[in-house]
């Protein structure tokens, strides 16, 4: 038995980042449901309240970073579950690659446009 | 190190008979992240309402929120970060070289905190909708 099994090339930046964004994750994950299901009933979530809460410098960043980091790790993860499997390289891998890269760029920039009609920061 | 391994494919019917603890976290992990990746692209979709006016961000949310399959799925989906959480917490100490000795058991604490949280928050979730 080895010592160690992971998908991930232990050695690469993606590997490192996968884990710094997990356990940013962890906690704001938590946060977020905690927040918006038991602090607050989702079926009481309105445009003003959450305008309210985007509003402030601090949750508007964190909420930002959350999007960022959220997409990045589950993309990161969705890639790494498809490309590691034998036959899959060359242009599938690309193609993968390139399909992952647009959409998470289009769920970015359709959160932050999102984000940006909730706050009165700018 | 890492190493490679023929582990054949999951689809393989019966193969799971056979499956360890560790087997077992693997591919719930895989399936929770699935669905979470799923669940992160509908919810900026649903908060995009916000982009045409406010009304039609509320009257999108108090529609969802009256659908008693909607609260019932925000229940599985609770279980389903819940779990990623608590497993992804498991791997990260494992990654830190802390715990691999005991990855059956906190393979199985996961799962057991999961359902009582689960369970625990179905009251909160299902209010106001029957």
């Amino acid at each position: 038995m080895a010592e160690h099994y992971s998908s991930f090339d232990r050695s690469g930046t993606k590997w490192l980042l996968q884990r710094v964004t997990a356990a940013f994750l962890v906690v704001v994950l938590a946060f977020h449901f905690f927040l918006l299901h038991f602090v607050n009933h989702a079926a009481d979530v309105t445009f003003a309240g959450t305008s309210a809460r985007m509003s402030t410098w601090t949750y508007f960043s964190l909420m930002v970073l959350f999007l960022v980091t959220a997409t990045f790790h589950g993309v990161n993860g969705i890639h790494n579950t498809l490309v590691h499997r034998d036959g899959v390289d060359g242009w599938k891998q690309t193609a993968i690659t390139a399909v992952l890269v647009v959409a998470s760029l289009v769920l970015i920039v359709q959160g932050l446009r999102t984000a940006l009609v909730w706050t009165n920061l700018f | 190190m890492s190493q490679s391994y023929d582990r054949g494919t999951v689809e393989d019917f019966g193969r799971w008979r056979s499956f360890t603890a560790g087997m077992w976290a693997w591919l719930f992990h895989k399936f929770t992240g699935w669905v979470l990746v799923g669940y992160l692209f509908t919810h900026i979709a649903v908060l995009s309402t916000a982009l045409q006016n406010p009304g039609m961000y509320n009257d999108t949310i108090v529609g969802l929120e009256s659908l008693a399959i909607v609260r019932l799925l925000e229940v599985g989906l609770l279980a389903v970060a819940v779990f990623h959480i608590l497993n992804g917490v498991r791997l990260l100490f494992i990654d830190l070289g802390k715990g691999l000795e005991a990855q059956e058991e906190s393979f199985y604490a996961s799962l057991v905190i999961t359902g009582a949280i689960t369970v625990a928050s179905v009251p909160t979730f299902l209010s106001g909708v029957f």
